[in-house]
């Protein structure tokens, strides 16, 4: 049917008509897609030009009259912050960490609840809620779990250790973000191993079965190396995630009552985000702020790059199933 | 034996998930006299579900959020929906760099994006208004355009050619064969766009003021007496009652979004 169409012009040559089709299907391809187009534009390239531009000013945010260049200052300022390369070094101790135990979560629970198990719906609800559960919904739950006065944590360790009283977010924020981080993400990563899961023919493993391989070498041998792909792709995007996280930190910080856009969390969860949020919203530098934006950035494009340039000794993508 | 390596590690896994969940649910039901000091309430309190209620003016704020949540995500799924038919079934110069840019602007942080946005919206007198979202709803979003192309994509291309013979236009054809037969993939991006807005927290705190902000922002703020002390079990049921509505909705709907994100392989 398609062929038809396209032999039809060859046989009968009309190139004027033919030249007016071709620019009436370009039309209505660029109709169509105009919105998104016109978004873009205005929504998307006109801003990040303007915030390449503004990381080389001064800008404050409110007056264009003292609005200056100053070249490359800011990004040299940049890489002598002292509080960017703290928290630059906090939000990779963060990755390096959430990262891979919430890779090695995810993928357990798709394989726990891809078993036929009575109940597997239930269970992948459970494990899929916290995705779905609002950030500050999410930080209020943990704040009072792990609350000393009426939090469950201190009172289940009371049980073996008596008169505890740890202060979890005074002492050890660090851990109940890493810990509210990888339980909010656990239920995306684990519907995306599970997609892969399926895709996988089951006459693979019933092959292997047949030969004689255990469980754990079905897994080991057949499965993972089936998932790399999908393997490949929550480790991207979770590095992607996890060295942006900004809000999760600032709604952490210890008090009870002020949850405002001016919170400044506590020295360990001082983020690289949270700093450029603070030099922009805070004190105003809107320009310095753009100038750790793209810095951030160019990490992010850096790893992605490197992560995509490795991908090809591990990633396995022979088969199309 | 079996029975304990097979649903043992599934339990304890799906406990320590659920455990805050319901951590909150019975701090909800204490008496604020019992927070600290009781374990569990002598008797359920749903006095605390009125008070978050009243205190809070939650209804007035619940229904920012759902003006702006599905204002949004409407408008973001007819367009992206669009879009995706776009790209999926038509043909022009550029188009697949052009589809390269939306994957593009999915991947760029979201603070490079939003902070010159603001700067923008600020210049042009949009905060304090809904605009930014009407607008955002009317680019489309990355995610779904991306979602949609990959659908429309499996759909059979006789369909179209039986339509253009009958006469019909792509806009028709669109609307009339492809838009009734997208569910599944409309389902999923209505949810997903619906709920970033709902749970969103820093755009509206940034965005607007303190009488038209959403929930979320609301949510943020414990509950007090007058004196000033927090009342965390009253706080807690209004974060019970923020979140009820997604996980009724989820716990419905979990078979739609876990087949659209099969026949897709993407995530939101």
């Amino acid at each position: 049917m398609a062929g038809a169409t396209q032999v039809l012009p060859r046989t009968m040559p009309r190139p004027a008509a033919w030249r007016r089709r071709g620019v009436r299907r370009a039309v209505t391809f660029y109709l169509l897609i105009s919105p998104w187009l016109l978004g873009f534009v205005v929504l998307s390239a006109v801003p990040l030009v303007g915030a390449f531009l503004m990381s080389f000013t001064n800008y404050d945010g409110l007056n264009l009259d003292y609005v200056r260049f100053v070249g490359t200052d800011n990004y040299l300022r940049a890489l002598g912050d002292s509080d960017a390369q703290y928290a630059l070094g906090r939000t990779l101790l963060l990755m390096a960490v959430v990262v891979p135990v919430g890779l090695v979560l995810q993928l357990v629970l798709a394989l726990m609840v891809n078993q036929p198990i009575r109940f597997s719906n239930v269970f992948r609800t459970i494990f899929y809620l916290p995705y779905v559960v609002p950030v500050v919904a999410g930080v209020w739950i943990w704040k009072i779990f792990v609350d000393p006065t009426g939090g469950l944590l201190n009172a289940l360790l009371g049980v073996v250790l008596p008169d505890v009283n740890v202060r979890w977010l005074v002492e050890y924020p660090t851990a109940v973000l890493a810990v509210l981080t990888i339980w909010g993400a656990a239920g995306g990563g684990m519907v995306v191993f599970l997609a892969g899961l399926q895709g996988i023919p089951a006459e693979y493993r019933e092959a292997a079965m047949i030969d004689g391989a255990s469980r754990a070498q079905v897994t080991r041998y057949i499965t993972l190396p089936l998932l790399t792909p999908v393997i490949f792709f929550n480790l991207v995007t979770g590095i992607i995630v996890a060295l942006q996280i900004l809000v999760q930190p600032m709604l952490l910080s210890p008090g009870i009552l002020g949850l405002s856009p001016g919170t400044v969390p506590p020295r360990d969860n001082y983020l690289y985000v949270v700093h450029a949020y603070i030099e922009i919203f805070t004190k105003q530098l809107f320009g310095y702020g753009s100038a750790l934006l793209w810095v951030l950035f160019a990490v992010v494009l850096g790893l992605t790059v490197l992560l995509f340039k490795t991908s090809r000794r591990w990633v396995f993508y022979g088969v199309e199933p | 034996m079996r029975w304990t390596t097979t649903y043992g590690p599934v339990l304890i896994a799906a406990t320590l998930f659920a455990l805050p969940l319901f951590w909150v649910l019975v701090t909800s039901l204490k008496k604020q006299s019992e927070y600290g000091s009781a374990l569990f309430p002598a008797e359920p309190q749903w006095l605390n579900y009125e008070l978050a209620v009243a205190l809070a003016d939650f209804a007035h704020f619940a229904a920012n959020s759902l003006f702006l949540s599905g204002a949004y995500a409407f408008l973001a799924v007819l367009v992206s929906a669009l879009v995706g038919y776009g790209f999926a079934r038509h043909e022009g110069p550029g188009r697949n760099k052009l589809f390269v840019l939306v994957l593009a602007t999915w991947m760029v942080p979201n603070l490079v994006l939003f902070v010159p946005q603001f700067v923008m919206f600020a210049r042009l007198g949009l905060t304090n208004t809904y605009w930014p979202w009407i607008l955002w709803g009317l680019g489309g979003s990355p995610f779904a355009i991306f979602l949609f192309r990959q659908f429309f994509a499996s759909f059979p291309r006789e369909l179209d050619d039986a339509a253009e013979v009958d006469g019909a236009g792509p806009l028709r054809i669109f609307l009339q064969i492809y838009l009734p037969n997208a569910g599944p993939a409309l389902a999923a991006s209505a949810i997903f766009m619906f709920l970033w807005v709902w749970g969103d927290w820093l755009y509206p705190a940034l965005l607007l003021h303190q009488d038209n902000t959403t929930l979320a922002v609301r949510m943020a703020n414990a509950y007090a007496d007058p004196h000033g002390n927090p009342l965390q079990t009253v706080t807690m049921a209004g974060v019970v009652l923020y979140i009820l509505p997604l996980i009724a909705f989820f716990a419905f709907a979990q078979r739609f979004i876990v087949r659209g994100i099969v026949t897709t392989g993407i995530k939101g």
